[in-house]
């Protein structure tokens, strides 16, 4: 028989059903046909099988199918972080720090950018690509500074690819970013609901939940979601390994992504990698729910706004003047 | 007949009482945000890097509590300044290399710009000197600063100027005003961004 020689000859089903065929032979050429099964299922953007040792297919195999992540008990998550953390390490020989830590109680995360003080100097740009394992083929990046004209506030009238010495006389700079609305337009428009806001107020991206079609990046007013048409590549020794399941892990090909606040980081009361970066201090992030943090500070003491606030989508990022 | 009124009147009425509590169910994350007004202790998260740079207990309150700056002593090249401002003579070859000609000094307005004694001491060289002639440490410049530029203080103290150090949460360590802005020329050079972004898809 032709499948029995070689495994990786395609199975020609007709002929099968042709054949008359003993319980014996009925019964290898359906393991055989379950084995490409599950190799289609699993290739699909990581390589091939063959090179794959059993525990890889193993892993990859419970991997496929693993639930959504907000129907997982921690037990879950553990296990599926593990899975990862060693899936990297046979792969690409990295040790990845993933953590699937939850929300904190009574924090609710927001953001405050003055455009005063930005000078647009992109540091928070380039910080940010470096912290969320960003692809550097494409260029992909979360955070846009656009260079705007005295007295318009709307950045699509900016410049958002300038290129020369900043800050230039007479304008000022606009950064947007995923604005994690309160009342997500991109959470609604998923058909897998493989987006979701958190808690604390994060909307985030079930990476392996994501069918990639985009609905929710058609969806979002701010244009704060990016797509990956390629697998990522970022250079070995820039991989940040500290990694959160909801947040910085790298995105396979396909899937859509975007910015996190640094979950990673937040959910463990460090500052987002852009707010770290920034020098010139035009970036306020911090618990909406404590009147004691500076976010409180600006919204009661300076004048802000909203982008697009008459959409209703009640976004985190207030802008603000000095 | 009536009966018939009445039932489609009471219809009427639960229909615009359902969507009249719909439309209250509506609110703003500012309501959400307003109505928080018990005290968050963000020094209960727990933080997986601590602030390691030098940092000082600052002489002021945020919020009515206590908080720490960046620490300046330990970053300034030249310190301790009376080391070599002494009483000691010195040649001249030896004044060519120890002057601070490398000092521009761009603070102020042009042409009525400020001098050294401005801020520093001019007796007591470690320490600084604000207008009333109170001697001041060169880890609390913010004191000094604040003198003329008591907005920008009124917000750094707030949040509004100027950053925290590392963390949201836990004890607020934040950004002294030198920690950011040269002192002898404050205002950011220009220069070319760190990188540049390209069309989005």
């Amino acid at each position: 028989m032709s499948v029995k020689k070689d495994d990786h000859e395609p199975i020609r089903t007709d002929a099968l059903l042709e054949k008359k065929s003993s319980r014996r032979t009925f019964l290898k050429g359906l393991s055989i046909g379950a084995a490409a099964g599950s190799a289609a299922l699993t290739a699909g953007c990581i390589g091939s099988v063959e090179a794959a040792t059993p525990e890889e297919l193993k892993l990859r195999w419970q991997e496929f199918f693993k639930k959504n992540y907000r129907l997982m008990s921690q037990e879950e998550k553990d296990g599926t972080v593990a899975r990862l953390e060693r899936l990297a390490k046979m792969r690409d020989n990295i040790d990845l720090q993933m953590g699937s830590y939850p929300p904190l109680d009574g924090v609710l995360y927001g953001y405050a950018f003055n455009i005063t003080r930005c000078e647009g100097f992109m540091e928070c740009v380039t910080a940010c690509v470096k912290e969320n394992n960003l692809d550097r083929k494409t260029n992909t990046q979360y955070i846009r500074i656009f260079e705007m004209e005295p007295g318009k506030l709307d950045p699509s009238t900016g410049d958002g690819r300038y290129y020369h010495e900043v800050p230039v006389e007479n304008k000022f700079y606009m950064g947007t970013q995923c604005f994690h609305c309160e009342k997500a337009p991109c959470t609604k428009a998923c058909p897998t609901r493989a987006t979701w806001k958190e808690p604390d107020g994060i909307v985030v991206v079930d990476y392996d939940w994501c069918i990639g079609c985009r609905y929710c990046q058609a969806a979002c007013p701010y244009y704060g979601r990016r797509f990956n048409w390629g697998k990522p590549e970022i250079p070995r020794d820039e991989i940040t390994v500290r990694q959160h399941y909801l947040g910085n892990r790298i995105r396979p090909k396909g899937k859509m992504e975007k910015c996190t606040f640094c979950i990673q980081r937040t959910r463990k009361g460090r500052l987002p990698a852009c707010v770290e970066a920034c020098p010139t201090g035009a970036r306020v992030f911090g618990n909406l729910l404590d009147p004691e943090s500076e976010i409180r500070y600006v919204l009661k003491h300076k004048k802000v706004f909203r982008m697009k606030e008459e959409l209703g989508t009640d976004p985190k990022f207030w802008y603000f003047i000095d | 007949m009536t009966k018939q009124l009445y039932s489609a009147l009471f219809l009427l009425l639960c229909i615009t009482l359902i969507s009249d509590s719909g439309a209250a169910s509506e609110k703003s994350v500012l309501d959400e945000i307003n109505a928080a007004e018990d005290r968050f202790d963000s020094r209960a998260v727990p933080l997986f890097k601590q602030v390691t740079d030098e940092r000082v207990l600052a002489h002021e309150e945020y919020q009515g509590g206590p908080f720490w700056v960046l620490a300046r002593k330990s970053q300034i090249e030249r310190y301790k300044c009376s080391s070599c401002h002494t009483d000691k003579s010195m040649t001249a070859q030896q004044g060519r290399e120890l002057t601070h000609g490398n000092v521009i000094l761009e603070h102020g307005d042009e042409g009525q710009g400020l001098l050294c004694i401005d801020c520093h001491h001019p007796q007591e060289r470690d320490f600084l000197e604000d207008k009333k002639g109170r001697k001041i440490d060169f880890d609390h410049s913010y004191q000094l600063c604040g003198q003329c530029h008591f907005r920008q203080k009124r917000d750094w103290l707030g949040g509004a100027h100027g950053k925290r150090a590392l963390n949201w949460a836990g004890e607020r360590t934040v950004y002294n005003c030198t920690t950011c802005h040269d002192p002898h020329s404050p205002r950011f050079k220009k220069r070319f961004p760190a990188t540049y972004s390209v069309e989005l898809d």
